[in-house]
């Protein structure tokens, strides 16, 4: 099939505004009457709060109103397990917890006031892991874990303890699998927490009007859930609040599940009538929203000496923090990707979603895949080095492929992609020539690793969207998702431009979401709006295209069926002179005796997941990923002896996106999300001391990949193997990217100086420490 | 008691009343809505408030207003010249080196400190102008590319320049 504008980079439809500084972010937006919030963040990671004294703050200049969590009967929200009160009641559970919040005219006036409040806390025991939460005899970090409301017996929590859910899943004979395996390989792994840390800081601004309705401003890629959770807070109708989301400065998870928005909503409602608008600090912006990753792992592999897996059994262990409604898709959905891009015929795999006293657990870029394909991908380089096979020759071993089923026990189809090619583009590009030989100052190495994703998302997740026609015969198009950097705009307008055969300069996308105006979808999230927007799209063009026969079909007095659109006109195939033009049909068809042909040409579509389903909950197995997009990465890299720093000279990422319909968009993709993996690998990670505090919760200590950083070439190559569902045959790829590169460097590494690392990131003292403790010297 | 002091922001003379200790970055946001400058982290690591200051490339949050009496500042808003874009925010347009767009403002301003001080600058003066700049989008090849590409379109345009002035 030839395609006329998917496949080519246009403009970016927002470029202008973003590189002349005007493209409005909610830091950028000032409402008439606007007050200003600041918070109260405990210093505490676990304690219960004895008095709170806020009289002194009360009285301080500009000061409107001083708020704790005791000033009302608590509010409990969360989307799964609503176990989260938008300000700390009696306990505080991490430290960056809200305690109080002053509302001002001034930020600095609610910054000095904040300073008068007096808190007294007891402390309570720490736990900053999951394995020292879980132990017998823990102090529970929510004491009434059980009472709290869950969308479903699907995340019971375990009573008594610190695990505030488990999910399990069965498939084949594990015992069985593992007697048949000539090799059974066990191994711990731990994937440190990591801030998606975009440049753009958390805010958001709220305002309870006198009639109770409420208006939100936000930086939250998910409007639609946030006007849910709001209104159930408030108990007023979802159709009572209205959300509006801005340009996003960036997003990568953690923006994507409401984190600050109720707290915001909440403040706002002490003060009716006046928009209160909370900006986070950096600091914040790590303490108190929501972190990712965070993940231990214990892994045992059985294989036969052919190379064939036969068992895999693993134990998930996820510290997600003092609130666990957002890291509930977390471990569910590192349990159903933790056995990657290959086929085990047994499995069992159960995950434990554990209470600690850490900021909570959220999304972060393909959130549940690269910590558990982080394990396994090490996994199977360790294998074949104890097989003596080579370790492409084992994933080819076993990879997914047509009739092959993963560990929920989805079957694949030949049109799910092809890993073997993806696999051959990262062997030329990486292993095809000599390795360079250790020198007087480097150790080279290479590694790679395979990686697969479906979208995490619940069944009913859709995407919508509403095609105008206009006078004129241009079209706007009004979706919901967020743009927050991927293309998503470019590539909207790429899709409707070719299913509504016209050029791109003539469909205008709506850039600004409201939920009062725009159709509704569930989240922009888990790299699935190509395919359920591009194929929402579709849908609503082909409708317009219908309704533009249909009134056609009357003008001419020909039977639709022998009617042709091509983007100008809708004509008679066989007599193309027999035609009307499209801008006449959108104007209103006047005939001869002065009446009016045909309907307003304005549609709507979605498009749902087919075959979604839950997992069952006795196995723990189901249609739960659809549309999976899989690939390779690998990496030449070369170990500074004298500073164990890792320098990497080549990068190769090969993945089957089904259709590639913006080149340059999807390159961009690629090479940031792989940035963003190397910073997982090497450089990022979130550390605590034993009291709970981030000891690094800055961009000074933090340390996101700067320009130096970046690999020194990066080869790119994308096998296109049309997806069976994908619009024009694409799949989501816009996360995948970050998910093989951790363990692809920590092959590399091993290559590099013999020492297997379990845990990233990899810094260049723990590299220094292994290379002195007996690597190669 | 407010101060006062007179500077010129964008080509126009601004007096400006001011409370003591406010940073740049906060008189441009809070007090002239000139919010295409951005915070990020409010310590001079991230970029995103990068304007500049008499010729050179400055954190303006970490910039005190106190001390900008008769200085010239420029911010993202005072590039554009009548509609028309410069050729830095060009470049950064053809080269799709803008993802979220949130970092781009102070890399564009650094970039215009660069090129204005250092017309001819090497690789490696652009990758020490981009070492002061996190971009968590795109992985820094597309910027590193707009960024030569400006470079090179603003070298040929003084070139073309002076061989006009020359006739």
């Amino acid at each position: 099939m030839a395609f006329k504008y998917v496949g080519r980079d246009i403009q970016r439809p927002d470029a202008i505004e973003r590189v002349t500084g005007k493209a409005i972010f909610i830091d950028d937006i000032r409402l008439p009457h606007m007050l200003h919030a600041k918070v109260l963040r405990s210093k505490y990671a676990h304690a219960r709060i004895v008095s709170i004294d806020t009289s002194e703050a009360e009285s301080m200049p500009g000061v409107y109103k001083v708020i704790t969590g005791r000033d009302r009967e608590p509010i409990y929200y969360g989307d799964l397990i609503k176990d989260k009160t938008p300000l700390a009641v009696d306990k505080v559970r991490h430290i960056g917890d809200a305690v109080a919040v002053v509302v001002a005219d001034t930020e600095r006036h609610a910054r000095r006031a904040l300073n008068k409040i007096k808190v007294e806390y007891e402390p309570l025991p720490v736990y900053v892991d999951a394995l020292d939460a879980m132990k017998d005899g823990a102090v529970l970090i929510h004491e009434n874990s059980d009472k709290y409301f869950r969308v479903s017996d699907f995340y019971r929590p375990v009573p008594n303890t610190n695990i505030a859910t488990k999910y399990e899943i069965h498939k084949g004979d594990v015992r069985q699998g593992f007697e048949d395996a000539d090799l059974v390989l066990e191994r711990e792994f731990n994937f440190s927490h990591m801030s998606s840390a975009a440049i753009e800081v958390h805010a958001a601004i709220s305002l309870v009007k006198e009639d109770g309705t409420v208006e939100v401003w936000t930086t939250n890629v998910g409007p639609f859930v946030v006007r849910e959770t709001v209104a159930e807070m408030f108990g007023i109708p979802i159709s009572d609040v209205r959300v509006h989301v801005p340009y996003i400065g960036g997003c990568f998870g953690y923006k994507s599940d409401p984190s600050i928005e109720p707290l915001v909503a909440y403040i706002s409602s002490f003060v009716p009538g006046y928009p209160v608008k909370l900006r986070l600090t950096r600091e914040e912006d790590f303490t108190s929203t929501l972190i990712g990753r965070g993940i231990r792992e214990r892994v045992k592999i059985g294989v036969t000496k052919e190379g064939k897996f036969t068992a895999f059994e693993a134990e998930l262990y996820l510290s997600t923090g003092a609130y666990a409604d957002t890291g509930a898709p977390v471990i569910v959905g590192a349990v159903q990707s933790s056995g990657g891009a290959y086929e085990f015929p047994n499995a069992h795999v159960v995950g434990y979603l554990v209470y600690t006293n850490t900021p909570p657990v959220g999304a972060l870029r393909a959130y549940g895949h690269p910590e558990p394909q982080f394990a396994l991908e090490r996994m199977v380089d360790i294998i074949a080095r104890e097989l003596g096979i080579s370790p492409m020759e084992l994933r080819r071993k076993n990879f997914l492929k047509e009739g092959r089923r993963n560990v929920v026990g989805e079957v694949f189809k030949s049109s799910d992609g092809d890993l073997f090619k993806c696999l051959a583009n990262v062997e030329e590009a990486i292993f095809s020539g000599e390795k360079p030989k250790e020198d007087k100052d480097y150790y080279y190495g290479r590694g790679l690793a395979a990686l697969i994703k479906a979208p995490i998302a619940p069944p009913f997740a859709a995407k919508s969207c509403h095609i105008k026609f206009n006078v004129d015969g241009s079209v706007s198009v009004n979706m919901s998702g967020a743009d927050v950097g991927q293309g998503l705009f470019t590539e909207v307008r790429q899709i409707a431009a070719e299913a509504l055969k016209m050029p791109p300069e003539k469909v205008r996308v709506y850039t600004e979401i409201d939920t009062q105006f725009s159709p509704w979808e569930w989240q922009t999230v888990g790299s699935a709006f190509t395919l359920q927007g591009g194929n929402a799209i579709i849908k609503a063009a082909n409708k317009a295209i219908r309704m533009l026969k249909e009134t056609a079909s009357k003008v001419l007095k020909r039977d639709i069926e022998v009617l042709e659109y091509d983007g100008e006109y809708v004509y008679d195939k066989s007599y193309p002179s027999v035609r009307v033009a499209v801008k006449d049909i959108c104007r209103g068809y006047v005939t001869e005796d002065g009446t009016v042909i045909g309907d307003v040409v304005q549609v709507s579509a979605d498009f749902r997941m087919p075959g979604a389903q839950r997992p069952d909950p006795k196995t723990g197995m189901g249609r739960t990923g659809v549309s999976y997009t899989m690939g390779v990465q690998g990496c030449e890299i070369r170990i500074e002896k004298k500073t164990g720093k890792v320098i990497v000279d080549k990068f190769a990422t090969s993945l089957d996106v089904g259709k590639v319909i913006s080149p340059s968009n999807i390159r961009g993709q690629v090479l940031g999300g792989s940035l963003m993996g190397l910073g997982e690998a090497l450089t990022e990670g979130i550390r605590f001391d034993s009291n709970g505090k981030i000891v690094n919760a800055n961009l000074v200590k933090y340390k996101l990949p700067t320009v130096y950083d970046i690999p020194k070439e990066h080869i790119v190559k994308f096998v296109e193997t049309p997806d069976a569902i994908g619009p024009f045959g694409a799949r989501g790829m816009a996360e995948h990217p970050v998910i093989g590169v951790p363990p692809a460097i920590l092959n590399a590494i091993y290559d590099a100086i013999g020492h297997d690392f379990y845990e990233v990131p990899v810094t260049p003292e723990k590299i220094k420490d292994a290379l002195e403790k007996g690597g190669k010297s | 008691m407010d101060r006062v002091l007179t500077l010129t922001i964008n080509g126009v003379k601004r007096t400006i009343y001011y409370e003591g200790n406010e940073t740049l970055l906060e008189i441009l946001r809070e007090k002239l809505n000139l919010t295409g400058t951005k915070f990020g982290c409010g310590y001079g690591v991230c970029g995103a408030c990068t304007v500049v200051v008499n010729g050179e490339a400055v954190n303006s949050c970490k910039t005190a207003f106190r001390n900008l009496e008769g200085a010239e500042v420029l911010t993202i808003e005072g590039l554009a010249k009548d509609g028309k874009l410069h050729p830095i925010q060009q470049a950064f347009i053809d080269a799709n080196a803008v993802q979220c767009g949130f970092c781009t403002p102070g890399i564009i301003m650094r970039l215009y400190a660069l090129f204005t001080n250092n017309p001819d600058a090497s690789e490696d003066d652009i990758m020490e102008a981009l070492s002061h700049h996190l971009c968590r989008c795109t992985g820094y090849e597309s910027i590193i590319t707009a960024a030569k590409l400006a470079r090179d379109r603003l070298m040929e345009g003084a070139k073309l320049a002076q061989q006009y002035m020359k006739k």
